[in-house]
């Protein structure tokens, strides 16, 4: 089996509903997306969401065999060596998804078995990105994702102490159905300094019982996310803006990160396991970042250290269709070989063939006053204030 | 596809040479092994090699966590296993049942694709990096010449390690012969030597600096005890040499202090240590820590499918280019110094029946296999060096 081609479209994925966070309080319902094909000399292709400058690296990987995914990922970022991972990662996480689902598909089995998972399940955590939405909406998510026995939660938090206390118990009261003490999350996205940090994380647990805190100080400043971790309980999570191993390790060393944010991030399936494998050496959990269709489930499955997957479901598989589902709090992946993911082509050409009028927001700037003061939301910002 | 039931087969065979380390300056000449089987109910079976010192032990796995089971969910199987023994511990004996079978679920994966091991893991095919590994301190001077100088010629090695430990004189000596045979080969040989644990972190500096004034050494293995994070560091910014650790470590838990105390230059990793999954997590877990792989000997050479998918991996022991074991072949041959792979389904290994059966034995013979003798008086005290009749023992060679 080669590979002899590739394809990439792209389009603009319109949510369900828009997903918002301290940095961009108001939020966005369109988001710039990308599908890619790796196609074979076999007539079979690999699928994976995302994109971006494929053809810098397709000369790498034309007429080689799919199945050896782990040395064309070598090749790939030995050859981005000098410039580094931060401008390339994207491509190389992309190709190196559409590989596996390839190696997978060639083996005619989930790719979770092709990872060598035991059962194709992982455990969901529900997560709203919902700074924009309601107090209504936000209790209306909640228990949509309790109702299939997610018993933990993620709130946007970071603006306004007051509106985030009573937002954290609505996502508790809401996820009651599903457990007595569900597992509590807050994500303040770099928005604050650790000192902002700590102070805050001092009010919010003196009335919850906090599991994690994500990313309460800058990605690198592994000082910063370590005094923040030894003045507060609650575990704190990061990682998910990192784009390499290399660049995981200063927080691990320095005991700067209690749970680590994996994600596709760090150049796709093959660089997210190598961190996985790196935490699980030092008994850190791992919590598998969001994405389309949950396909890094998968990975997630066959991890030892995985604790749960963040589920976001705004609404943004409108020409994919794939073969997982929430049940009893877990994600249930099916035996559709490869990833599961099929593309609707037709629902693809509609999008293409008419996009929306404005341009979207993403990704989030940062927002002013970040790690300085907190520059609360204006009025008619966001619903709940 | 479904496990059905495990086999085992002890053996015997006759090593080239003899063999040992500076626990072991009489040596040995028998070697000796296990071959597992893990049936299938699609008729291909797993082979793993080893464990022979517990097959009670994998019975029981098998028979409790494995059978039913399909094998190409390997990862998740390996944590049944480990889970399994969370009180006692998944290290000692154990981990050799571990370790295993797990080699033989990840022959059936890749057996079950068709493809070999290296392409299982995703590896590209490429040639690997390898030196040869005398394990040859009772051998003479003469003798350890020769086999130098033929695994120099004849199969291309640039590289090569020498046991050290016992006798300052004979080591300095020994190194500096090893160096002319490999300079004759190229004109910068990496030249490894390998303590085995037998001294003290103050010993192994004094010593390694008396050697780096003779020759440039690649690295200094195991030079203090195993779980001894502190001495290996004193050792690793006491010298220039690389420090090289782990090589009798079992778990990743083990391997924690190693990396957070940077206590060692080269990391050693095996399938012995829980098996080619936690060897895959190791290697993951050194990357992070920008640490270079050393894949100890395996039978058959079989870690050089692994050597395919670690990103950090530098070079592959080779203690004897040709399977000697008998009852089994590899397709991995040692072709001009590098380790060539090959394409059999799985690991590549196939069993000689007729000659398994020949070789078949009900129970290891004492004093054969890696250190029958345990560790030697005076390690990490002072140099006992080898004795009259540990002396007359050695100069027997190989014949017995």
């Amino acid at each position: 089996m080669k590979i002899t081609g590739y394809r990439v479209e792209n389009y603009v994925m319109q949510m369900d509903r828009s997903i918002a966070d301290a940095n961009n309080p108001v939020g966005d319902d369109l988001m710039p997306a990308s599908l890619l094909w790796i196609e074979t000399d076999e007539g079979i292709s690999g699928i994976a969401p995302g994109g971006g400058d494929i053809e810098q690296f397709f000369h790498l990987l034309e007429g080689e065999d799919p199945r050896e995914v782990v040395g064309l990922w070598r090749k790939m970022v030995d050859y981005v060596h000098k410039g580094g991972l931060v401008a390339s990662g994207g491509p190389i996480a992309a190709i190196d998804i559409a590989l596996w689902d390839l190696k997978a598909k060639i083996a005619q089995e989930p790719l979770w078995q092709t990872l060598g998972a035991l059962e194709g399940r992982t455990k969901a955590y529900a997560s709203g990105i919902g700074y924009c939405l309601s107090d209504d909406e936000l209790f209306a998510f909640y228990r949509r994702m309790a109702e299939r026995g997610v018993d933990g939660g993620k709130l946007k938090i970071g603006l306004d102490m007051t509106a985030d206390l009573r937002r954290i118990g609505i996502m508790r009261e809401a996820l009651s159905v599903a457990s007595d003490r569900p597992h509590l999350m807050v994500d303040v996205n770099e928005y604050w300094s650790p000192k902002q940090a700590v102070q805050a994380m001092h009010e919010i647990e003196k009335r919850y019982d906090i599991t994690w805190i994500e990313e309460p100080a800058r990605r690198w400043d592994y000082e910063g996310l370590a005094s923040v971790s030894r003045r507060i309980k609650a575990a704190v999570a990061t990682a998910e803006n990192l784009r390499s191993i290399g660049e995981v390790y200063p927080l691990i060393h320095n005991e700067a990160v209690d749970i680590v944010n994996v994600s596709t991030a760090t150049t796709g399936f093959t660089g997210c396991r190598q961190v996985a494998n790196m935490c699980y050496a030092y008994e850190l959990p791992v919590s598998m970042m969001n994405c389309q269709a949950n396909y890094m489930a998968h990975l997630a499955a066959a991890l030892p250290n995985h604790l749960a997957m963040e589920v976001v479901d705004p609404g943004r598989e409108h020409c994919l269709r794939f073969d997982n589902t929430i049940e009893d709090g877990f994600i249930v992946l099916g035996d559709a070989p490869g990833l599961g993911i099929e593309v609707d082509e037709e629902a693809l050409h509609q999008l293409q063939a008419h996009p929306p009028e404005r341009k979207s927001n993403f990704p989030f700037a940062r927002r002013e006053g970040a790690g300085l003061y907190v520059k609360e939301p204006e009025v008619g910002e966001v619903p709940w204030k | 596809m479904k496990i059905t039931r495990m086999e085992s087969t002890l053996y015997v065979f006759d090593q080239d040479r003899r063999m040992g380390d500076a626990n072991s300056p009489a040596g040995r000449i028998k070697g000796s092994g296990c071959v597992v089987e893990l049936h299938t109910d699609e008729g291909l079976a797993g082979i793993g090699l080893g464990g022979g010192g517990v097959r009670p032990q994998m019975q029981a796995m098998v028979e409790q966590l494995l059978v039913g089971q399909d094998p190409r969910r390997v990862q998740g199987l390996w944590k049944r296993m480990v889970d399994k023994h969370f009180k006692g511990g998944h290290d000692g004996l154990i981990n050799d049942a571990i370790s295993t079978l797990d080699m033989a679920l990840w022959d059936l994966k890749a057996k079950a694709n068709g493809e070999p091991l290296w392409k299982t893991l995703g590896g590209s095919k490429q040639k690997i990096h390898c030196y040869a590994s005398d394990i040859g301190l009772p051998m003479s001077d003469a003798d350890l010449e020769a086999w130098y100088r033929r695994m120099a010629t004849e199969y291309g090695f640039c590289h090569a390690k020498l046991k050290v430990g016992l006798d300052q004189d004979a080591d300095l000596r020994r190194l500096e012969m090893m160096e002319r045979v490999f300079k004759e080969r190229t004109d910068a040989p990496m030249l490894y030597v390998d303590a085995n644990e037998y001294w003290s972190p103050k010993q192994a500096i004094r010593k390694v600096s008396e050697m780096e004034e003779r020759c440039s050494i690649a690295w200094i293995e195991e030079p203090a005890r195993r779980w001894d994070y502190l001495g290996l560091r004193r050792v690793k910014e006491g010298v220039r040499t690389a420090v090289c650790a782990g090589e009798n470590l079992d778990t990743l838990g083990d391997f924690l202090p190693y990396f957070q105390h940077r206590a060692a230059d080269v990391i050693q990793v095996s399938y012995g240590m829980t098996g080619i999954s936690c060897a895959l997590q190791i290697a993951d877990a050194a990357f992070g820590y920008e640490l270079p792989i050393t894949l100890g000997g395996s039978p058959g050479l079989i870690h050089a499918h692994l050597a395919t998918v670690m990103p950090n991996f530098m070079t592959l022991e080779v203690p004897d280019p040709v399977v000697r074991d008998g009852v089994f072949t590899s397709d991995i041959e040692i072709v001009d110094g590098w380790a060539i792979l090959g394409d059999r389904p799985g690991l590549g290994l196939e069993i000689d029946r007729e000659a398994l059966e020949k070789q078949r034995v009900d129970a290891i013979p004492a004093g054969s296999g890696p250190s029958p003798f345990g560790r030697r008086p005076g390690a990490g005290l002072y140099e006992v060096l080898p004795t009259a009749a540990e002396q007359a023992e050695a100069a027997k060679g190989v014949s017995a």
